[in-house]
């Protein structure tokens, strides 16, 4: 009788490891946002293929464009839940377009894998809703992680002055006050000049910073501006010990510019990382696709769906309920480090992933890209001050 | 009287929205309903786009209305309620349009196109800067009637199409269609043949504005939150402009088809074609232009000249 | 007043390449009567352009600029001949529709080849910098912005000595005028349409140094030249340079002098515009 049970079971799981689960994967693309989205959609595939490789569990992705645009994103999202009648969607890369889903998510009650969102606006409008598994950190972690730097960069270097260029869109604009306030309560002189995004003209601002001198000149916007403002910045006279930048990406070909020498800035992986399970991903994704990425959004899309395939294989069933739960007390090593989930620091919703600790700061060095801070993640001693200053 | 042959066709078009939430379309049936969502909005933006070039006057305002509508319900509606607060967002759009109207009066053609520009962009930095909009981190905005009732979103949306192609049709078969192409043509000849030039041109816009600032609206409800960037996108403006010459011009008809088929087919395109489905997007129009030159509404055969 | 004489400095060189995109516009729209939405798309090609050559050969974006203009103007040509020239009978919107079609497809074909990323170069002048007593002067801004008067320079040479330049002129005046001359219209249409692309090709390649190359480098470009275009008056070709000065020095001045200037420099650059065209609507009955 037991053998039988025993049998039954086995049976049982053989039947669900056999039923591929359909997971539904909702990204930009195309728009403005297409870069990172097509980078988390590529660390997706090699993570499927990897899992369906094991044969542990069986995953079938089915892959919608957002557009990165709401009006685009809804019927998408839509199309996910009744036609291809999926229960599980992967997706959220950028804020305004994953509050406009907030309202078919609830709807359709999915077990919904968030992997950017990082406005908490977005926490705001999921509140209380029981399958939201948020994995980037929000806003105000990366806020958090930031400050630590400039904790460091006061009383390591003397760091006393910061001036502080931020596109004037939600990117650069959604936590300036805050930064302010707390860099001020960390002893530091702020003065802070909005810009807009992609326009190179920084000469204006960056010549009244120069009557400012600050030790550091500290700029929130997207890839379009680091040259710019790197060039700008000396041919205008300025000379900051650090430039210190924070974009979601960085031009490609900026490595090779000379002007990127000793640029710092913030990100939350890099290829370069030492750990073991960043350096097993470079290794696949190089064999995939014959490149390397330098995107976080690719490893971030990769440990997502490594981290799902571990619930359904702990769960044991394809019950969205069931890998929600398991996926709750799931305890891995992704490329970031480990990765558990808990209680969003606002107490909001229930299963925040990563938190301000992903978050390092490294300095463009002899043409790569190399952590310098916090100490534990440095592979070289951060340059301050950097060659900008010392011409 | 053939002048009213292009009511059947509109009729279909408007009970076919209508309807399409009882239509048996099994499981395509809730993706098609946003789809349809989508459509009506943006084919009201066309057809309150196609009123105002009516007169002459290229508007690259309409982005700026859709966005003064839509900040102006989100804003109130959590205070008076979903009805009086697009009633409001309309209103809003509508003294923006007035504004705008009044002091470019005398510019034509181009010239309005891009004062109308300039002026869409300078609201827009506006709502960026202005604190009670929310800023740059955007403005929550809640569902229709609390969102107790699910096809809420899509019957205002269908309201919205049903006053555009209302207005627009009236526009069409009223003597104020002889006004408006009269001033569209020459200014100055439609002042000689009595048309009260200024009258026309405010009334086309007013009235085009608040159709605009209605979708601009009812979009807000559907997508919960609006950011400056979104709402007072240019891309919004040439999407209303696109949908009329891609139709066909200075009608009825030809907006409301080119709505249709031009945001189904975007829709479309994506889904399946994916990667790079803008490109063949771009080639679709290049050859409409090329080999339909008066719009899909050509391919019907007989317009007026 | 050191930093009010740095801030029209600044404004100075910006209006250089403003200037040089804008013309190309003007010779589209006032000898060509095309409003082209696609202009800003001849000038990413010459940012990518530069930028390929730079990546895969090494080659300085100097050598790109004679190379951009030839293949700029080439490209024009054909878009001329097989898209511009069916169309030129048709009404005003028809054009502008296939113009913005055609803006469409090429930034995606461009972004199916290149990818979103921002790319760029890294010549070795890429920062140098002039000093003149108190006053910094960017090389590759300066430079940018004698490149462009001269080719200003030379385009006027163009228009007011040669057969070809002077029917140009005239049809932009008048388009009854050709025929009287018995000038080929079409031909000078053809090599208007060219011309034009390829200044906005070589402004590509000064702006892949200045700023970057993507897929959507030149969406501001055709935005911004429409509103010097329009502040000349359409089809005015001489006042495009200081239409583009005006609108550079403002942006300068804003964005140094006004509180939170840098986010408001655009609105500011279509607010003067805006009161300048409806000013001069009004002034002239």
């Amino acid at each position: 009788m037991r053998k039988a049970l025993g049998f039954l079971v086995l049976l049982a799981g053989l039947a669900w490891a056999q039923t591929a689960l359909k997971v539904g994967v909702i990204l930009p693309l195309s728009g403005a946002s297409a870069v990172s989205g097509k980078a988390a959609l590529n660390g997706i595939q090699l993570a499927a293929d990897e899992v369906n490789a094991t044969g542990k569990a069986k995953l079938e992705l089915v892959v919608v464009d957002d557009g990165t645009d709401a009006a685009k994103a809804v019927p998408a999202f839509t199309k996910l839940m009744t036609v291809d009648k999926v229960d599980i969607v992967i997706g959220g890369l950028v804020s305004g377009v994953t509050f406009a889903l907030s309202g078919p998510v609830k709807q359709y009650g999915p077990l919904f894998l968030v992997i950017g969102a990082a406005s908490s606006v977005v926490e705001q409008a999921f509140e209380g809703y029981p399958l939201f598994f948020h994995y980037h950190p929000w806003d105000y972690h990366n806020v958090a992680a930031a400050l630590q730097f400039f904790q460091y960069l006061n009383r390591e270097h003397g760091a006393k002055k910061v001036a502080i260029l931020y596109e004037d869109g939600p990117f650069g604009s959604a936590g300036i006050g805050v930064y302010k306030q707390q860099l001020e309560k960390l002893g530091y002189q702020v003065q802070a000049e909005p810009y807009k995004t992609g326009s190179g003209q920084f000469t204006a601002i960056l010549t009244r910073f120069r009557a400012f001198a600050p030790d550091i000149l500290y700029w929130i916007g997207y890839d379009v501006d680091a040259l710019p403002i790197a060039t700008q910045a000396r041919q205008v006279g300025l000379r900051p010990k650090l430039i210190y930048g924070a974009p979601p990406s960085w031009p490609i070909g900026f490595e090779r510019n000379p002007l990127s020498n000793d640029v710092a800035g913030m990100t939350a992986w890099l290829p370069t990382l030492s750990n073991a399970e960043s350096r097993r991903f470079v290794e696949a994704y190089r064999k995939k696709y014959g490149e390397v990425t330098e995107e976080y959004m690719a490893p971030m899309g990769y440990t997502i769906v490594k981290s799902l395939a571990l619930a359904v294989e702990k769960a044991g069933s394809n019950d969205k309920n069931r890998i929600a739960e398991a996926l709750a007390t799931l305890r891995m090593n992704t490329p970031f480090g480990p990765l558990a989930f808990k209680p969003s620091d606002t107490g909001k919703t229930r299963y925040q992933g990563f938190g301000a600790d992903i978050w390092f700061q490294f300095q463009y060095l002899e043409g790569s890209r190399r952590p310098v801070f916090p100490k534990d993640k440095a592979s070289r001693p951060l340059r301050y001050p950097g060659e900008y200053y010392l011409r | 009287m053939r002048e009213l042959s292009h009511l059947p066709f509109l009729s279909f078009f408007l009970l076919l929205f209508a309807l399409l939430p009882f239509l048996p379309l099994g499981i395509w049936g809730a993706f098609l309903l946003d789809v349809g969502f989508f459509i009506q909005l943006f084919t009201a933006m066309a057809l309150s786009w196609d009123l105002v070039a009516r007169t002459g006057q290229l508007s690259l305002a309409h982005g700026a209305f859709f966005g003064l509508g839509a900040y102006g319900a989100g804003l109130l509606a959590p205070h008076v309620g979903t009805l009086p607060a697009l009633v409001f967002g309309a209103f809003v759009a509508g003294a923006g349009a007035l504004l705008l109207g009044s002091v470019t009066l005398r510019l034509h053609g181009l010239y309005f196109a891009i004062a109308s520009l300039a002026f869409s962009e300078v609201l827009r930095t506006l709502a960026l800067k202005l604190a009670f909009t929310g800023g740059p981190i955007g403005l929550p905005v809640p569902p229709p009637f609390g969102g107790v009732w699910p096809l809420a979103a899509y019957y205002l949306s269908f309201g919205v199409l049903l006053l555009a192609t209302a207005l627009s049709h009236w526009a069409e078969w009223s003597p104020f269609r002889l006004a408006q192409a009269a001033t569209r043509q020459s200014e100055a000849v439609a002042r000689v043949l009595g048309v009260r030039v200024v009258r026309v041109k405010l009334w086309s816009l007013l009235l085009g504005s608040l159709v605009a600032g209605l979708s601009g609206g009812v979009y807000g409800m559907k997508t919960l939150f609006l950011s400056p960037y979104d709402a007072f996108s240019l891309g919004r403006a040439v999407e209303a402009l696109v949908i009329p010459i891609f139709g066909g011009l200075y009608s009825t008809l030809g907006p409301l088809v080119g709505g249709v088929v031009l945001v189904g087919l975007e829709q479309a395109l994506r889904l399946w074609i994916k990667e790079g489905y803008l490109v063949v997007y771009g080639a679709i129009l290049i050859l409409v232009i090329l080999f339909l030159p008066r719009g899909l509404v050509g391919l019907l055969g007989r317009r007026r000249g | 007043m050191e930093l009010l004489l740095q801030t029209l400095l600044n404004g100075l060189l910006m209006s250089g390449v403003y200037a040089l995109v804008a013309t190309g516009l003007a010779l589209s729209l006032g000898v060509v009567g095309i409003v082209n939405f696609a202009h800003g798309e001849f000038l990413m090609m010459g940012a990518f352009l530069s930028y390929l050559f730079f990546a895969l050969q090494g080659l300085d974006p100097l050598f790109s600029l004679g190379l951009a203009f030839l293949a700029a103007f080439l490209v024009g040509g054909l878009v001329y001949q097989g898209l511009i020239r069916p169309v030129l009978p048709a009404p005003e919107l028809n054009q502008m529709l296939l113009t913005f079609g055609l803006s469409i497809l090429l930034q995606n074909l461009a972004l199916l080849l290149f990818g979103a990323d921002t790319r760029v170069v890294a010549p070795s002048y890429q920062a140098a910098t002039l000093t003149l007593g108190p006053f910094f002067l960017g090389a590759v801004p300066l430079g940018a912005f004698m490149l462009s008067l001269g080719l200003l320079f030379l385009l006027q040479v163009f228009l007011t000595r040669s057969r070809l330049g002077l029917a140009m002129r005239a049809v932009a005046q008048n388009r009854l005028a050709p025929g009287l001359l018995g000038i080929e219209a079409d031909q000078v249409y053809l090599l208007a349409f060219g011309l034009a692309a390829a200044l906005a090709g070589v402004a590509g390649v000064m702006l892949s140094v200045i700023l970057y190359a993507s897929p959507t480098v030149g969406f501001i470009f055709t935005l911004k030249s429409f509103a010097i275009v329009a502040l000349a008056g359409l089809g005015n070709l001489k006042g495009v340079v200081p239409a583009a000065l005006v609108l550079a020095l403002a942006e300068a001045l804003v964005s140094t002098y006004l509180p939170g200037g840098g986010g408001l420099v655009e609105a500011v650059f279509f607010l003067v515009l805006f009161l300048a065209l409806v000013g001069r609507a009004w002034r002239s009955p």
